[in-house]
């Protein structure tokens, strides 16, 4: 499959794709984020000590879809659209608060970095990240090579990985991750931070699960990303799919949506979400998941109301 | 509709999922596949601790050192203020090895159950990026522990040679009272670890009940001497913690032990751990919650 130049094929949405590998059944996914709120002497004395009080934050709501075997479906979205959320909970590590997922085999989610300990050489990681994803000392001693050519370490497999730029450690997880060849990969963001030739090679990688009948979710703000690796694409937005079809066709009435807006009302989301010089950014918070989306929850409801508006045009657009 | 790609057109197929070969995810595993999994992770388990033992002392100019000096320097201050300053040795003739067995096993426990709280939630992020057994966290803690109370057992026994303690076949019992504490601290450790991402206070608590238990367990002191009632010293003879010390002492000081203690240490052992087990598996699907 090296020779592969285009890994986007002509083909629209599950047309001619294979048997259903992951099926979203009205999947919800809320949970609680506590307040933080100082405890002020005179609240106490006016109101008597309270336990804190949450927000429930319904970060996907109802979203059903069927991927097929021999997809690469990317997911694109704004800020706090709930493409991180959908992920995790396809990967079963986050629990959904209603509907159902299903899948062919346990998806494997490119998140090893969080196993790795930043003191110890980039050697002894490759160990501990294989051993974590199920692998034997020995299949990690026979795919060593291979993970340190692929990630492009080979002088610096033995420094601590603290000494890494972080443009290397994303190479190295990438690579003890997809050392594996899972049958599902869920992938967020982890691409972004690499630099050209790690991205062509990643891109290829994925069309080489692709290809073998697997099955690849990339969420990712860089929409060339997408169109380069993904056969098809949906529009995440307030945690409803706003849209399915080709990269082609969701990147472009995804940006339009975006520029329109943009114009609409400077004022309000000036510093926002452009698509690729973002996305290193926006990569660094991507192992905090929800929790990012949370923290800034000023800019997400300015975005979000923005969002509301940007589907009810597309909708009306498009004749719904 | 052209483009294909409007809101109606996102339905997922008909049919059963489960004729077409799919699983439901996010779904309680059979006990025994669960014990599976944690059986082919069992690499992973045992790589844990020796990393993080590793990566402790990298950036000290002593590293390693610092295994066998830190508990050296603890049994060097505890025997300071008790021998020295309190004299609360005042009966025993050998109270400098007591206190290093003493402290050392006590601790072994104390950090499994400390650590053991932590190994859910200081580990949020990982469980939220890879599946695999959540009880593999308390166990390669405690198995960090158990790896870290090595070097302090070596100490133990220079400490007993020091002093003029002769070595007897009894030292060989040391291993089965360090097999027994590792199951008993596997148990303390998924109920703590369970605990914790129900109350985050517990954390908290936690040390200050530890505390509680390390003055009620006879750490600093010796039972026989200093409680007078029988009755209270029968209730020691209940305690695990009371009885794995004891049992540890006993060893090193080349004496048999008492078969209550041994039955005591051997029976919360299994108990906890059982009953720990199923405690934390019972969470186990909370665990990626925030």
């Amino acid at each position: 499959m090296e020779g592969s130049e285009s890994p986007v094929a002509a083909s629209g949405a599950s047309a001619d794709a294979g048997p259903v590998s992951i099926r979203l059944e009205d999947v919800h996914v809320t949970y609680r984020v506590y307040e933080q709120r100082h405890l002020r002497l005179d609240d106490i004395l006016e109101e008597g000590i309270k336990p804190r009080r949450y927000r429930s934050i319904h970060a996907v709501r109802g979203v059903t879809l069927d991927i097929h075997a021999g997809e690469a479906v990317g997911v694109v979205g704004s800020n706090g659209a709930g493409k991180s959320t959908l992920l995790r909970a396809i990967s079963g590590l986050l629990p959904i608060s209603d509907g159902a997922v299903y899948a062919r085999s346990q998806p494997a989610f490119l998140g090893v970095g969080a196993a790795l300990k930043p003191k110890l050489s980039g050697r002894q990681n490759i160990y501990i990240g294989g051993l974590v994803l199920g692998l034997s000392n020995k299949e990690i001693e026979e795919r060593f090579d291979d993970i340190v050519r692929f990630a492009g370490l080979r002088r610096f497999i033995d420094l601590p990985m603290k000494a890494y730029s972080s443009g290397m450690r994303a190479r190295l997880h990438f690579a003890i991750a997809t050392a594996v060849t899972p049958e599902i990969l869920l992938i967020d963001e982890a691409l972004a931070v690499g630099d050209r030739k790690f991205r062509r090679r990643s891109a290829r990688r994925v069309e080489e699960i692709r290809a073998g009948a697997g099955t690849v979710l990339l969420v990712s703000h860089g929409l060339d990303e997408i169109i380069r690796s993904c056969t098809r694409a949906v529009w995440l937005e307030q945690g409803r799919l706003v849209m399915d079809g080709t990269p082609e066709e969701i990147v472009e009435a995804y940006t339009k949506a975006e520029d329109a807006s943009d114009d609409e009302n400077d004022e309000a989301g000036a510093a926002d979400v452009s698509d690729d010089g973002d996305a290193a950014g926006a990569s660094g918070d991507a192992s905090a998941g929800g929790v990012g989306a949370v923290e800034d929850r000023e800019a997400a409801r300015r975005r979000a109301k923005r969002a509301r508006r940007e589907q009810r045009r597309a909708a009306r657009e498009q004749g719904v | 509709m052209a483009d294909g790609g409007v809101i109606a057109a996102i339905t997922a197929g008909d049919g059963d999922p489960r004729e077409q070969g799919l699983v439901r995810l996010g779904t309680n595993q059979p006990l025994v596949d669960y014990l599976r999994s944690v059986w082919d992770r069992r690499e992973y388990v045992l790589s844990v601790p020796v990393s993080e033992f590793r990566s402790q002392n990298l950036d000290t100019v002593l590293g390693s050192a610092w295994h066998v000096l830190n508990p050296l320097m603890q049994v060097g201050v505890y025997f300071f203020v008790f021998a020295i300053i309190l004299k609360t040795d005042r009966g025993l003739d050998n109270f400098l090895t007591f206190l290093a067995v003493g402290v050392f096993t006590y601790h072994f426990t104390q950090r499994s159950a400390i650590k053991g709280a932590r190994s859910i939630v200081s580990n949020e992020s990982l469980i939220r990026s890879i599946g695999f057994p959540r009880v593999i966290l308390p166990v390669s803690t405690v198995l960090s522990e158990g790896l870290a109370y090595l070097p302090a057992v070596v100490v133990m026994f220079m400490v007993a040679l020091a002093t003029g303690v002769r070595p007897s076949p009894f030292w060989a019992l040391l291993l089965i009272v360090m097999v027994i504490q590792v199951v008993f601290n596997f148990g303390i450790a998924f109920i703590t670890a369970r605990l914790t991402t129900i109350f985050r206070d517990f954390e908290n608590v936690l040390p200050f009940a530890l505390r509680v238990v390390f003055y009620m367990s006879g750490i600093l002191y010796e039972v026989e001497n200093k409680i007078d009632s029988p009755r209270l010293r029968q209730v020691f003879n209940f305690n695990p913690v009371y009885a794995v010390t004891s049992l540890a002492r006993h060893a090193v000081f080349g004496q048999p032990a008492p078969t209550i203690l041994w039955f005591t240490a051997f029976f919360w052992a299994m108990v906890l751990f059982v009953a720990g087990f199923f405690f934390f598996k019972a969470g186990e699907k909370s665990y990626g919650r925030i």
